[in-house]
């Protein structure tokens, strides 16, 4: 019996071994291991896009999502060598790409071998090539994850940083132009005064100011915003003057930004609970629609919109409004030559260093390469981004459409664990824009950006909102997008050098901004002026690291 | 255990030995002392060796990612010691160590004695266990807790408005000056129950004789609990402070970690968080375990002292 049971187990073991060489067709199965450096859900095991990987490339994936905090968890992956397949350090792949993690993809990448994935970086890859600082050689780590669109820019709505503003504020205000400061703020008191709770008789909250953590760029960033330039992160750049590059929370004409936020907290629009609220609170706050506005970017508080939607209260949804400082309030202040105009929105970013790299523990990394190469044809580009012809969406007169179901299922995170391979997609090279060439060509890449989609699927509201605005689009409330500046944009420039002195230049902005916010406003002069004293020597150190950066960026991408 | 109770003790006066003679005679015992050996030496003897890094050149980001960290000397301590705010996270965990200690302490001894005193098994039992539940709840959901019930519109300033003892609410999350007690108050809701099992369990052990000589004397219940149960759990209470003293330098992460807002962040700053910030989150591990060696070095003075006074007041001692 023994002997019977021992020669069964044999079977089943060598049937195992058999098994992968019966259906590998050309290159055996193999199983990746993949890190995504953000949180995400698992796919389900019967997730049908995997699956049609699985049978063309003989690929499977073992995803691990971030649980923590990112700079830790990618730091100890470094000290044990212990490297996915497939790595996606997010907002910290600087870590990675100098801890020796990742492979040079350019000895794989090049116009013969995948004349996809080349012509995919090739009109930005003077800002995607970089320069190995010691040996001097052409790297390329990333393929950006985003940013990488071709045809005209779209921008149908403002997915980046803005000051953001209630609809039925606006609706209320008889659908008024807000372009300065003053006039936002103006704006929300009066509404305030008219309606000072909802219907449920909850008080509105007239401005929120995120603080938590990384998120604290709600309370540190606007002003480089007021002064018109679209998002360099923590430094202003002075394009017309040489690239000349500065931090701007120490300069005189912040000042104004925080001494209106003064007013405005005295005034009660802003509450003094805003300092000490979590992340998880501030979307549930946005979610019951009682904030009347706030300063940050769109994809921040996409749940917090949903949430809204879902609820059919569209009139608590948000519009981006792109603001400017009132020239001649600031006159005085402002830097030599510089003339205030409106762009928050910039020219096609593409996402430098952010996606995946493969690690230098991959033992296939070509294989993956010529996987991306054949992703980038336009059939599974389709079937990323539009699913299943015939399931998914359909294609009538040339057009790809999708009736109102499918969309809503696109939406629908339950529905994307068994249909979308969304935590390998989002970090893989990805065609955006417009389809350009064969006979879907004008089709968008993104469902969500078809027009007929967009605008065929909007609620009521929104369309009488806009057309009483005279718009067609939420991107008109902006001005059109300028053309990308060669250093790209500056948070994406590394900072580790100087890492010390940028931790204690967020450290003393974030002692003293919300003091500042709070102070007694004869107070605020004297209490501004200790703030600069403080924060000069980190600040220096900081902008000097960075307009040395941007001059450097700028030089290596005009040549 | 049966000779006590008699009142008699009989005391076994080993004849003095060579030390091996004496292994060999016990050696079940040294057997079964193995394990717990190798426990400390893997995990609290081995890790010293990390003790190193301390002296190593951490700052090079870049470098230290390609594993170069040379020697470095004692700069990382002169770094640390030019910063005010790693003074100031030393304060902090000073002070809230101290706050923990104190109110950690005397809520446990205080709930145990009180417990000590329901006769009620039903009722002792349930108080019991309704108190000590908060210690498996995690940080992260007492403080979102905390956050709720202390906030302006949350129970506890609304309580206070509708008792007229404040005029407008309290910003507790927002003053420093709240933020050590807050933490205090937070730690002994969450711990009160835990710290009293062990006070409770020092409490049945005293004889019951005691305390009816003590009524037979004619003392009344608030005399019992002054002579009997206090010097009862007395050496209890002071072997507990003097590991407490060893601890003084961690007055936990968590709470601080989440609590913890841009608003209150130099009173909220312990030693454990500027390590992360400065050292373990920008992989500069020098500074980090220089810090950590600060650490323990204070850790194992505090300690010492403590038991050196405490076998100086003629109280029991921990070595």
């Amino acid at each position: 019996m023994r002997k019977l049971l021992s020669v069964l187990l044999m079977l089943c073991l060598l049937g195992s071994l058999l098994v992968p060489f019966a259906v590998a067709e050309g290159e055996e199965p193999i199983t990746l291991t993949v890190f995504r450096g953000d949180p995400g859900d698992q796919p389900a095991d019967d997730n049908k896009i995997y699956k049609k990987i699985e049978e063309e490339f003989g690929i499977k994936f073992e995803f691990e999502f971030l649980a923590g905090d990112l700079d830790e968890t990618l730091g100890l992956k470094i000290q044990g060598q212990d490297f996915p397949d497939l790595f996606d350090g997010g907002n910290s792949a600087d870590l990675i790409i100098s801890g020796g993690a990742l492979i040079n993809l350019l000895d794989y990448v090049n116009p013969t071998d995948t004349p996809n994935l080349w012509a995919h970086i090739e009109p930005q890859k003077a800002r995607i090539i970089e320069k190995d600082e010691e040996t001097g050689e052409d790297v390329m780590y990333i393929i950006p994850n985003y940013g990488l669109a071709e045809g005209d820019q779209i921008v149908n709505a403002v997915n980046g940083p803005a000051f953001f503003i209630q609809k039925q504020v606006l609706a209320w205000g008889g659908y008024p132009q807000i372009k300065t400061l003053d006039e936002y703020f103006d704006l929300i008191e009066k509404f305030i005064e008219a309606n000072p709770t909802n219907a449920d008789g909850t008080p509105y909250i007239g401005f929120d100011i995120l603080t938590e953590d990384w998120r604290r760029f709600c309370l540190i960033n606007p002003v480089q915003h007021l002064m018109g330039r679209p998002n360099d992160g923590e430094v202003l750049v002075d394009i017309n003057n040489d690239y000349h590059t500065e931090t701007f929370i120490n300069q005189p004409y912040a000042k104004r930004y925080y001494q209106k936020l003064n007013e405005e907290f005295h005034k009660g629009l802003i509450s003094q609970d805003t300092f000490p609220m979590t992340y998880d609170q501030y979307i549930a706050q946005l979610s019951s629609g009682i904030v009347l506005g706030m300063f940050d970017q769109t994809w921040d508080f996409g749940n917090a919109t949903t949430a809204l939607q879902d609820a059919g209260m569209y009139e608590n949804t948000y519009v981006a409004l792109g603001l400017i400082y009132d020239e001649s309030e600031v006159a005085d202040v402002l830097p030599e030559g510089w003339k205030i105009e409106e762009h928050y929105v910039n020219g096609g970013v593409p996402n430098i260093r952010r996606g995946f790299g493969i690690s230098v523990n991959c033992e296939c990394p070509e294989r993956i390469v010529k996987m991306w190469e054949r992703m980038l044809d336009e059939d599974w580009q389709l079937l990323f981004n539009w699913g299943v012809e015939g399931e998914d969406y359909s294609i009538e007169n040339g057009r790809l459409v999708m009736t109102e179901e499918q969309y809503a299922n696109t939406l629908d995170t339950e529905w994307q664990k068994h249909n979308k391979a969304r935590a390998f997609f989002e970090s893989s090279p990805k065609r955006q824009g417009y389809i350009m060439e064969g006979e879907l060509a004008g089709n968008c890449w993104e469902p969500g950006n078809q027009p007929e989609i967009l605008f065929g699927m909007m609620n009521d509201y929104d369309k009488e909102f806009l057309a009483a605005y005279g718009y067609k689009k939420f991107g008109d409330f902006v001005n059109p997008p300028i053309e990308l500046a060669p250093y790209g944009e500056a948070w994406q420039i590394d900072y580790t050098p100087v890492d010390q002195d940028h931790t204690d230049f967020i450290n003393i902005q974030m002692e003293y901004l919300p003091k500042l916010i709070m102070c007694d406003p004869a107070e605020f002069d004297a209490l501004w002026d200790e703030f600069v004293t403080t924060i000069n020597p980190s600040a220096t150190a900081f902008g000097e690291y960075m307009d040395e950066a941007v001059k450097a960026e700028v030089a290596k991408v005009l040549g | 255990m049966a000779d006590n109770a008699r009142g008699i003790t009989r005391y076994y006066i080993p004849k003095k030995k060579g030390f091996f003679t004496r292994l060999a005679k016990q050696w079940q015992l040294a057997l079964m002392s193995v394990p717990m050996f190798l426990y400390v030496f893997l995990f609290n003897y081995v890790p010293m060796w990390g003790w190193r890094n301390a002296f190593l050149d951490y700052t090079n980001k870049k470098q230290v990612a390609k594993g170069i960290t040379p020697f470095y000397g004692w700069k990382n301590f002169q770094w640390l010691f030019s910063r005010p705010d790693f003074f100031q996270s030393i304060r902090n965990t000073l002070a809230m160590s101290v706050i923990n200690l104190v109110f950690g302490t005397v809520s446990a001894i205080l709930l145990a004695v009180l417990l000590n005193e329901v006769r009620q098994k039903a009722f002792k039992r349930t108080v019991q266990t309704v108190t000590y539940l908060p210690h498996f709840l995690s940080m992260v959901i007492v403080v979102a807790m905390a956050q709720n019930i202390f906030n302006s519109n949350g129970a506890v300033n609304q309580l206070l408005l509708s008792l007229g003892i404040v005029k407008e609410s309290v910003f507790w999350l927002g003053e420093g000056k709240y933020f050590w007690w807050l933490v205090g108050v937070i730690n002994v809701w969450k711990e009160v129950g835990w710290g009293t099992i062990i006070y409770i369990s020092a409490m049945t052990s005293i004889d019951p004789a005691l305390y009816e000589a003590a009524s037979i004397d004619g003392a009344g219940r608030f005399q019992r609990i002054l002579h009997v149960t206090l010097p009862g759990i007395k050496s209890t209470f002071v072997i507990l402070l003097i590991m407490n003293i060893g601890h003084l330098m961690e007055a936990g992460f968590e709470i601080q970690y989440l609590l913890g807002n841009p608003l209150v962040m130099n009173w909220s700053r312990t030693i454990d968080i500027f390590v992360l910030e400065y050292g373990t989150q920008k992989l500069n591990f020098g500074v980090a375990t220089a810090a950590g060696m600060f650490k323990s070095v204070v850790a194992i003075i505090l300690l010492v002292g403590a038991n050196f006074i405490s076998k100086r007041l003629g109280e029991d001692t921990l070595v």
